[in-house]
């Protein structure tokens, strides 16, 4: 071989440097397009946070960052959950807001003067970025070849999966979580592989900082028991495990503990159970390793029965009777719905209608990992080939994930990173094989000259194998070709569906020319720029974080949905009669009612879809007031237009939507576009209720509540007066009348 | 704000009149201009005390309630009209209108012209009911004047209205015997507590049509002391509504008449002019006026430290607390301090959907022209936002409704009591500290104890 210039670049001590700096720039080149294809939402839209729950958290944000930390941590927030309040200080994970808050302190200390909101905006692909150079670490502990780490960086930098909850402006948990969720995995990993106590505490550490962040911290919290507990069922106990486990465990259940809002749920909480139980068994393990050095081998193995038997019997009577007697908390609602996904729909409909808790459809899978998820297998597979104990990981990680996508869209994340690595895994092993260009170890059977006997003819002579060049350029090219398809599938996803901030709804025009419906804003700075500063605003939870974040006016109920009873007032007060409806909207000080209503548009997100649900919520805490049955015609169709039941027309919730939509439709029937339905000639009257504002395209209306009648009347009557009947003379009553008493 | 508002308004017009609370700006609408004679005593009376009426009649073109919009009169004073109603500026939605902008209205009616059913079906609004013919008189055989009423026994001789109840300000009592003449009556709807009678017939009397030449009284809407001759309606906004059945109680001839009843033999000097002072007064907001000044509110402490923040907006759970409220009553002419009646209290209501406390409010200090009460609580263990609240509604009184919102917290991380100071949890903290200096011991120990001789050894092996 002759030697080029190249070549003294890439062999020796000065090749490792060339090789290390070239990966470094390719791994900043990863970052670099994990950030930008994230700016999708920004250059489409405007810099804005999205969708529902970020609204919360850049209100917070912003608490935090004008009144400092300590009043953050007791913030008592009087302007959600009206006349409730909410102890939001030590009811939320404060990691997120945290961390963008002391981004904000340095920038200012470095007199870089950045708007908080530009920070908010701005975190979740900064830290995508971070992310894929966590997960070149994790990869890289699990495979010796130098292109699976930086094959899994790229993949986890611009897969739809985690894209989804990480665009630019999606200031969520997830957006740092995701990060430090596969870090604290690379950590352990590395814990479990050096039994080091300083990873193990590293470990720690950033699980702290992971449940600071995010409820999904459980994941975590389980994994890594199970883990090992697997190898010790496969007798793989270490004095590397142990250190590393109890190191972590200790310190990192310490470290979780300082969290207010978990404060002693990891000694009391089910779900935290199955790490303690192995920080127990890993004990007993340890000690049943020690006393086998002075026990001889037959009695060693009886005792250990023994032990195992009754410590086990013992520790599953304690957990019984705990949790029986309360003191350990029973398995969540939330937690029944992973194993049976009917379980939420009967018992819990608030948890059920979150669309994001839903079942994943099949197709979903591929959307959002494209050709990594057929890769998954065969990753998985390579790491049984090995079975390390950071390949056991891996297994368990991509058993559990795999089944939890499977019944919850959103967990669909926690899927992403593992089978980014396992796809690296595969991917890095053909392309290693393949793409080499030297020949490899040539066949030794063309010396044999056809003369051994051993295997199948065709296998003596392989005209096409792993070595021929036609091979290797067909499986390279190939390979190529889906690596091209994932970077534009991955682009064309990210987009067009993940970079809606759903605040901003962007539809074509029949020429193809977007048109902005921006109603949301418009109403919520209405609200904003013309009602006092404390009007109540009732509206369905959906809209609470938003309407706290963009008109600051205080909400009845919002997003953070812990009081179920509390939304099933609203639920009621939506689904009931006027005359119902009213005193409840008085006891709430309820100044101002927001509903969505898509009719106008075709906007198929509007109250009324969602409707039932209210009514189911509202029937679970008042069964006999609310019956699902009698929203259905007796056909069982929910239906709008003239057949809509009676309980349907006089619903609170009914006439604000379709109040005064006759009047747009001047001599024809007025028409849901959302429902397909003619509606009834004449449209619903509201008395209790007046009419303060609707946005351009009608999707949102606000009504005002009325005051009581000044003089006394019920507001039927008033409203009739005030359209010009004149009252009956009183009408007779049945029976003696009444006489007045002072 | 808007009380805040209203109330600036409330000062400034009284400093102006030092009359009414609300303004003098009285509208007269009397239809025959000749009636006026029959009047003048009592309309000299009003305008002696600073009103200026403006007699108008129901069909004049320039009559308007309203002027661009805001109201051009304070009060309205209703004669009952001869021909169908009041016409177009005068119908009931406009009156309604009026009275929602605070505009007072006294309705006199007789029995001795059908009252319009513009008219009626307005009362009917204010849950007043007329009889259903509107043009009944009430009889009294036992109570009349049996100088000028010997056959028709139409002329009523009442006593002057004491308390309504026992919990109320009387502001109509006083000497003398009422006469009222030709009484149009009325009943009061029994589910309408804005309505208060001040002046009910006798139990003897009854309502007759005398039109009908049939004497029958077989349908009877009312009779009695269910027949009311004069009540009282005040608004959520406390604009008043007075109705009088007899009109002509009012005119010059009663205001100093001598009447006898049939049972004793004596003669006596008609009460109506002053009785017309006092109806007029209070239905033109010279009396039964409350006006809230400071509220107060603020932790309870023990010295009077300057220190102490007025008003938060936020108190913590448990916290002692002091809410003061300053009333003052108008009367005639000025505020004097407001003085609850004997029977009743005014209260303070603190309250999270429903009242967690209903405190009686205590007088506690008293200034030129007003009262002020106040209470000291305890803010209940539940955090959330909670109101302050002074619902004092009473009849004959403009209401009171005083709602201010604070905000309980919870408490902060650091105002819990500190470990030490929990004699129950010395146990673990002397377990923990044990654990950490047998600890520290044990690791000392391990350091300073290596056995030398077998670290020799381990090295020989080698």
């Amino acid at each position: 071989m002759a030697e080029t210039p190249v070549d003294a670049l890439l062999q020796g001590s000065t090749g490792r440097n060339t090789r290390g700096l070239l990966r470094i720039i390719i791994l900043l080149t990863i970052a670099a397009a994990a950030v930008s294809s994230r700016l999708f939402s920004v250059i489409r839209f405007e810099s804005i946070i999205h969708e529902f729950d970020p609204w919360f958290n850049f209100r917070a944000t912003k608490y935090l960052v004008q009144n400092g930390f300590y009043s953050f941590w007791d913030w008592f927030d009087d302007r959600t959950w009206h006349p409730l309040g909410r102890v939001t200080g030590g009811t939320l994970y404060p990691g997120l807001m945290v961390t963008s808050g002391v981004i904000y302190h340095i920038l200012r200390f470095l007199t870089i003067p950045v708007d908080i909101r530009n920070i908010c905006v701005l975190l979740a692909p900064a830290f995508s970025g971070l992310t894929a150079f966590a997960m070149y670490l994790l990869t890289c502990e699990m495979s010796i070849s130098p292109s699976a780490g930086l094959l899994a960086a790229a993949f986890m930098g611009i897969t739809p999966g985690y894209i989804s909850r990480s665009v630019a402006g999606s200031y969520d948990n997830e957006a740092i979580a995701i990060f430090l969720l596969v870090f604290t995995f690379f950590l352990w990993v590395k814990a479990v592989k050096n039994g080091s106590i300083m990873w193990g505490a590293l470990a720690a550490l950033f699980y702290g900082y992971m449940v600071s962040a995010w409820g999904g911290y459980v994941f975590i919290t389980n994994l890594i028991p199970l883990h090992v507990f697997v190898l010790l069922c496969m007798g793989r106990y270490s004095s590397r495990l142990y250190i590393s486990y109890t190191t972590w465990y200790a310190l990192g259940t310490l470290a979780s503990m300082q969290i207010p809002f978990v404060g002693f749920l990891p000694i009391r909480n089910s779900d935290h159970m199955s790490a303690l139980g192995v920080f127990g068994l890993i004990q007993l393990v340890a000690f049943a390793d020690f006393v086998r050095g002075f026990i001889p081998g037959k009695q060693f193995q009886r005792l250990v029965t023994a032990m195992v038997v009754i410590i086990f019997g013992i520790a599953f009577i304690g957990l019984v009777a705990l949790t029986l007697s309360g003191v350990i908390a029973p398995w969540s609602g939330r937690f029944y719905s992973l194993w049976d996904t009917g379980y939420a729909k009967i018992h819990i409909p608030i948890i059920a209608s979150v669309s994001e808790h839903q079942p994943t459809a099949w197709p979903a899978f591929f959307f959002d990992l494209n050709f990594l998820i057929w890769l998954f297998p065969a990753g998985v597979y390579m790491c049984f080939r090995d079975l390390k104990d950071e390949h056991v990981f891996v297994i368990i990680y991509a058993v559990l994930a795999s089944y939890f996508a499977g019944v919850m869209v959103r967990l669909m994340l926690t899927l992403t990173p593992i089978v980014c690595v396992a796809a690296a895994l595969a991917l890095s092993t053909i392309i290693d094989t393949y793409v080499l260009v030297s020949r490899g170890p040539g066949p030794q059977a063309k010396t044999n000259d056809g003369t051994s006997t051993e295997g199948l003819r065709s296998t003596r002579n392989p005209v096409v194998g792993i070595t021929s060049y036609i091979s290797k350029a067909i499986v390279t090219s190939s390979v190529v070709v889906y690596l091209l398809l994932f970077v534009a599938h991955c682009t064309w996803v990210t987009s067009n569906a993940y970079s809606s901030p759903s605040v901003v709804l962007a539809s074509r025009m029949p020429d193809g020319s977007q048109f902005i419906i921006d109603d949301y804003r418009e109403a919520y700075y209405w609200l904003r720029q013309n009602t006092p500063d404390n009007a109540k605003i009732m509206s369905w939870w959906d809209y609470g974080y938003q309407i706290g974040g963009m008109a600051d006016r205080p909400t009845l109920v919002d997003n953070n949905t812990w009081n179920n009873t509390h939304i099933a007032t609203v639920g009621k007060a939506m689904s009931s009669r006027e005359e119902v409806s009213y005193p409840i909207l008085r006891q709430h000080d309820v100044d101002y009612v927001l509903v969505v209503f898509g009719g106008l548009l075709g906007y198929s997100g509007d109250d009324i879809n969602k409707f039932l649900w209210m009514v189911r919520i509202a029937e679970g805490i008042w069964p006999d007031e609310i019956k699902e049955r009698d929203y259905f015609t007796a056909r069982g169709e929910y239906r709008v237009d003239d057949e809509a039941t009676p309980a349907m027309r006089n619903s609170l919730m009914y006439k604000m939507s379709y109040y005064n939509f006759n009047a747009l439709f001047q001599q024809s029937q007025a028409v849901d576009r959302v429902r397909g339905s003619r509606l009834p000639a004449e449209g619903p009257q509201l008395s209790t209720l007046e009419e303060a504002f609707t946005s351009e395209n009608w999707i949102i209306r606000i009504y005002k509540v009325k005051d009581l009648d000044n003089f006394g009347r019920d507001h039927g009557n008033a409203a009739a007066f005030e359209r010009g009947h004149k009252r009956k003379r009183a009408t007779k009553r049945r029976g003696p009348r009444v006489l007045r008493t002072e | 704000m808007r009380w805040c508002l209203s109330l600036l308004l409330f000062c400034f017009l009284a400093v102006v009149n030092a009359l009414s609370s609300s303004g003098n700006r009285l509208l007269v609408v009397l239809e025959d201009a000749t009636e006026k004679e029959s009047y003048s005593t009592f309309l000299g009376d009003l305008e002696a005390r600073g009103y200026n009426p403006v007699v108008e009649s129901p069909k004049s073109d320039k009559l308007s309630l309203f002027e661009l919009g805001e109201r051009a009169y304070d009060h309205v004073l209703l004669f009952p009209p001869r021909s169908k109603g009041f016409g177009p500026s005068l119908s009931p939605k406009n009156i309604i209108e009026f009275m929602n902008k605070d505009g007072n209205v006294l309705l006199a009616l007789s029995g001795k012209s059908t009252t319009p059913s513009a008219i009626s079906s307005l009362l009917l609004e204010l849950d007043l009911h007329l009889s259903t013919d509107r043009s009944s008189m009430v009889v009294d055989h036992f109570n009349y004047d049996i100088h000028s009423a010997a056959e028709t026994h139409d002329v009523l001789l009442l006593q002057r209205p004491g308390q309504l109840r026992p919990d109320t300000k009387s502001f109509f009592d006083g000497e003398g015997v009422l006469a009222f003449p030709s009484a149009a009556p009325h009943t009061l709807g029994d589910s309408n507590p804005l309505l208060a009678p001040i002046l009910s017939a006798p139990v003897t009397a009854y309502s007759y049509n005398p039109k009908e030449d049939f004497g029958s009284v077989e349908d009877v809407v009312a009779s009695g002391s269910q027949l009311a001759l004069v009540s009282a309606m005040q608004a959520r906004n406390s604009a008043r509504f007075t109705l009088l059945g007899s009109v002509e109680s009012l005119q010059d001839k009663w205001f100093s008449a001598t009447v006898k009843a049939p049972g004793d033999g004596k003669e006596s000097e008609t009460a109506n002019r002053d009785f017309a002072k006092q109806l007029t007064a209070w239905a033109f907001k010279e009396t039964g006026v409350l006006k809230v000044g400071k509220i107060e509110h603020h932790l309870a402490q023990d010295s009077e430290a300057p220190s102490v923040e007025l008003n938060p907006k936020i108190y913590r759970i448990k916290n002692e607390t002091v809410f003061s409220i300053e009333v003052s009553e108008y009367k005639y002419d000025k505020y004097v301090p407001f003085e609850v009646p004997e029977n009743d209290a005014l209260q303070l209501e603190f309250t999270m959907l429903s009242p967690f406390h209903r405190l009686d409010l205590q007088p506690s200090g008293k200034t030129e022209n007003s009262s002020i009460y106040s209470t000291k609580f305890t803010v209940p263990d539940q955090h959330g936002i909670f109101s302050f609240r002074v619902n004092y509604k009473r009849p004959f009184l403009t209401s009171i409704e005083e709602k201010h919102e604070v905000t309980v917290r919870h408490y902060a991380h650091d105002e819990y009591p500190r470990s030490w100071k929990i004699s129950g949890g010395w146990v673990w903290i002397a377990g923990l500290w044990s654990v950490v200096a047998g600890f520290l011991a044990f690791v000392i120990m391990w350091l300073y104890s290596a056995p030398t001789s077998t670290a020799s050894t381990t090295k020989k092996t080698q």
